[in-house]
């Protein structure tokens, strides 16, 4: 038994609570080459549900997903808006290839809204079933609006062709177990259980601003509904402000054609080559099927890039305590894992029998998915916790409050190295000794977040909130928490430590959304394997990667299976980035575009390239429209360049000491660690400033990075109120 | 003197190996491709193949990360 | 487990057993639609291509569509498969089929009308 089902008494408990508040028929009609057409808006301040169609500017500006998202969101909120503004939305969307079987990681969907922690528009890329079955119900997207007087559920079904409103005050707010629930509610019968999907949170959403969503899809062999997280950026913070327990999408039905492709043939034959590329080389690569993401953890251990102690080292002895061997024993293997049909990368893992120590389930032995890399590395090495059960458990709690395992890793490291300064002591903390390590005190401040009281809802702040709190209340140096607060524009970064890699500085730093490695993830590329050593080089990479990797949250799609997996003759054919960029793959992906479409104005992979720089530019101008998106906006923590205390300069002197004599041309023979630290930190800091200037130029904004006009017109959204904002910026400086 | 992807320079002596230079270096990530002056060398060389003094290698470490 | 032996050897390339496939099964004489391939390996020598039920494809299948029957064929239910084709690619001989014309793959379930036709004899439904 993988998860306990629900309750006979349970259900109707729920169904016979049910109100309906709004309610919407509509004719349910066919996708066609990946589009349904229209979009439906749900505003659950009014209990109205309207459909909106998709014109083919829209269609063809914006393509899907994350694009549609944006443009959608763009036209609800104004500059004044706020996360819990109102008017403020939710939207969720796939994209075109989004939904289809054939191909490896075509399930993904996007979520965005004004976030709690930037205050500028956030995106979320989430695996699961949401998107695609919200699509082939017969939306394209997805927007939830407004705060809904009482608690309620938004229901879509997609085969009847019915969406509604329902107050819905008995169902539990937990993802862990409403996930369960709306599948007990809705399905009647067992064959369709595959068919319901939510989008859920829970009770640590409410109590912090680093709220996850989580997306569900059915497991019929393990009989339990797994959860994926769109965790970046408090996205399940506005869920739950809203009063909005879940969003459910009912579809059976669904087939390979679906989606209406105008070449199956060829999307058959790319799905089929690549499922049995992955069948020859994952086994020989990266293991993905056998490990998930657990595979980084040991490797970046080893090169000295692995968050330890909130990132001040790259490397511990401990370290493999948490390596990927420790959590097989938990994985179950029984059948395949992929978070949505037909991907054969499999990374999604499901741990079963943990036996939780704390908490509200205290005693229960429970199944978690996960754990992933980011985790691992944020929870357990970033806070000197070397304990795989501890991980595991953090893990499932988070999951289960709806609190994202990154920005709640990076928050307790940055707290816990607060701690260890005396910043803060056992009296702020209410008793919980925060040292690095400390297992028990990580899950008892994530409890607090659950139950909404202690210490641990000022952590659930979020660390720019808490760098205000901290100086402000507790006297401590805003300097120095400057410097090791590991947050860009409001948003903890995601586990890697990049003070060796210039490039990867930047492709956190100038992410739109703030630091999370979907942007670009240059790491070993500039300072391991060198290659792309000028400024020119590195200004080229953060373009090409960001617009590339743009490509996969406008269509649906994951990154996985297009660089965790290569072709046998990528690196003979292929040379240096070239090879990096993985050729055949980006064919693929022209190739599965084109097919499902039908267009033939897009023949190469620099098309796709141009199409995902219209969303990326429009994203920048988006922040713009909120009161941010310029330089002084993509500064970034020093924790994150360079050694910020004297202790780390030391840990790593010979290092530093020799970029002190090749890079600044420095003898520091003589110097003390203080001199030398601090003329290291002057050459870095000028190197990133330098850096953004090449990535601005190369990208087509001015120095203050923001989009040209030119560039805006290029590009095609040079629409009025784009226009209006560059011109004010370039008048005013603002 | 032998050089690694044009960044890390270590001391050559008589017999040093690929599988060598990669323990000085720490590299022990097992999805690379390694060259010596421009020209593969498979997985079966890294123990034979002597390096000569002055040559370039480059170990072109083979990873999607996040 | 009752499977469909081949018998390379004996094969004349005549592509009867094809035909009879693609007929039985999907209504026509097409060679894309048949579970068994005969491919020319030069010199006579003819390759046999067929499923031999060795069931690796079922753990495989997302949707549990693939399964065994009583008389141990591995047999693909229609109205469960989503068409992913996760059974093509990780099928280690090769032997599971598609064709554009059908959302689900093409394999063989060992029921011998083939074997009848085969004229060379290299064709027999065996229990193993």
């Amino acid at each position: 038994m993988f998860a306990p089902q629900t309750p006979k008494e349970r259900v109707e408990a729920i169904q016979s609570a049910h109100r309906v508040l709004a309610a919407l028929r509509y004719e349910p009609q066919p996708v066609s080459r990946g589009y349904a057409g229209r979009t439906l808006h749900v505003d659950v301040s009014a209990s109205q549900v309207s459909i909106k169609p998709v014109d083919d500017w829209m269609r063809d500006t914006f393509i899907g997903g994350r694009g549609f998202d944006l443009w959608l969101l763009w036209n609800a909120v104004t500059g004044a808006t706020r996360w819990d503004s109102p008017e403020n939305e939710i939207v969720i969307s796939s994209g075109p290839i989004g939904g289809i079987t054939q191909y490896p990681g075509t399930g993904k969907s996007i979520a965005a809204t004004i976030s709690p922690l930037t205050h500028t528009v956030v995106d979320s890329n989430v695996g699961g079933y949401f998107g695609p079955l919200l699509k082939f119900a017969g939306f394209d997207a997805i927007e939830v609006q407004g705060i809904a007087p009482e608690e309620v559920i938004v229901f879509i079904d997609g085969n009847q062709g019915v969406i509604q409103i329902l107050a819905a005050p008995e169902e539990s707010v937990n993802s862990n177990e409403i996930a369960e629930e709306m599948v007990a509610v809705f399905a009647q019968s067992p064959a369709e259980k595959q068919g319901i999907t939510s989008v859920s949170a829970g009770v640590g959403s409410e109590h912090t601003l680093i709220g996850c969503l989580n997306f569900s899809f059915w497991d019929p062999r393990r009989q339990l509904a797994r959860l994926k997280q769109a965790g970046r950026g408090g996205i399940g913070t506005v869920l739950r402000k809203k009063r909005i327990k879940a969003l459910v999408v009912k579809y059976t039905g669904l087939k390979g054609d679906s989606n209406g492709p105008a070449d199956l043939d060829q999307i058959q034959r790319t799905g089929a080559k690549m499922h049995r590329e992955i069948y020859e080389r994952d086994p020989i690569m990266f293991t993905m099927r056998l490990d998930g993401t657990n595979h980084l953890t040991k490797i970046m251990n080893d090169y000295d890039i692995l968050p330890v102690h909130n990132f001040r080292y790259g490397a511990h002895p401990d370290a493999h305590h948490i390596y990927s061997e420790h959590f097989q024993k938990y994985f179950d293997y029984s059948a395949p894992d992929g978070c949505w049909y037909g991907c054969t990368l499999a990374c999604a893992k499901v741990a079963t029998g943990l036996e939780l120590r704390s908490g509200p389930l205290k005693g229960q032995s429970v199944t978690v998915d996960g754990p992933e890399y980011e985790t691992v590395a944020g929870i357990g090495a970033n806070c000197g916790i070397w304990d795989a059960h501890a991980v595991l458990e953090a893990n499932f709690y988070c999951d289960a409050y709806g609190i994202d395992t990154i920005s709640f890793g990076t928050g307790v490291a940055f707290v816990m190295e607060c701690f260890e300064a005396g910043v803060l002591n056992k009296e702020i903390t209410g008793g919980l000794d925060l040292h690095f390590g400390n297992g028990d005190a990580m899950l008892e401040l994530l409890h607090q977040m659950g139950r909404g009281e202690g210490f641990g809802c000022i952590a659930g702040q979020g660390i720019r909130r808490m760098k205000e709190i901290f100086a402000r209340q507790y006297g401590a140096d805003p300097a120095f928490l400057q410097d090791i607060g590991m947050e860009a524009k409001g948003l903890e970064y995601s586990e890697y430590v990049t003070k060796e890699s210039l490039a990867q500085q930047g492709g956190y730093g100038l992410a739109n959304k703030g630091p999370q490695h979907d942007e670009a993830w240059l790491i070993f590329m500039d300072a391991v394997n060198n290659q792309i050593p000028t400024f020119e080089d590195k200004a080229e990479a953060l373009h090409y990667f960001p617009m590339w990797r743009t490509w996969f949250g406008i269509n649906g799609l994951c990154k996985l299976p297009w660089n965790d997996v290569e072709p046998g003759d990528n690196r003979t054919r292929y040379q240096g980035m070239d090879a990096a960029k993985v050729p055949e793959h980006v064919d693929n992906y022209v190739q599965l575009f084109t097919a499902m479409t039908g267009r033939t104005d897009v023949k190469t992979g620099d098309d796709l390239v141009r199409l995902s720089e219209v969303v990326y530019n429009f994203q920048r101008l988006f922040n713009l429209k909120m009161g941010f998106g310029t330089r002084d906006h993509d500064a970034i923590p020093y924790r994150s360049a360079g050694p910020v205390t004297d202790t780390e300069y030391e840990s790593r002197a010979e290092r530093y000491d020799g970029q002190l004599r090749a890079q600044v041309g420095l003898d520091p023979e003589g110097l003390t660690t203080s001199e030398k630290r601090l003329a290291l930190r002057r050459y870095r800091e000028e190197q990133y400033e330098k850096l953004i200037d090449a990535v601005y130029a190369r990208r087509g904004w001015d120095r203050d990075g923001v989009p040209t006009l030119e560039t805006a017109r290029s590009l095609g959204i040079d629409i009025p109120e784009v226009v209006r904002l560059i011109e004010q910026h370039a008048a005013t400086g603002d | 003197m032998i050089t690694v992807n044009d960044r890390w320079e270590l001391e050559w002596k008589p017999g040093l190996t690929v599988r060598d230079t990669l323990a000085s270096l720490g590299f022990t990530h097992t999805v690379v491709v390694v060259s010596i002056n421009g020209l593969l060398i498979p997985p079966g060389d890294y123990d034979g193949q002597p390096l000569a003094d002055g040559d370039s290698v480059k170990v072109i470490h083979i990873i999607g990360g996040g | 487990m009752k499977v469909l032996v081949t018998n390379d050897k004996l094969c004349i390339g005549c592509r009867l057993c094809e035909d009879v496939c693609s007929q039985a099964w999907y209504k026509g004489i097409n060679r894309g639609k048949s579970s068994i391939r005969i491919d020319s390996l030069g010199n006579a020598d003819w390759a046999m291509a067929v499923c031999n039920q060795c069931g690796q494809c079922i753990e495989v299948c997302p949707t549990q569509a693939l399964s065994r029957d009583k008389t141990g064929v591995v047999r693909l239910k229609k109205d469960l498969c989503v068409g992913c084709l996760s059974c093509v690619g990780f099928c280690p001989t090769l032997t599971m089929y598609y064709h554009p014309d059908h959302v689900e793959p093409i394999k063989c379930i060992a029921c011998g009308l083939c074997a009848k036709e085969c004229p060379a004899g290299a064709l027999s439904i065996q229990e193993l």
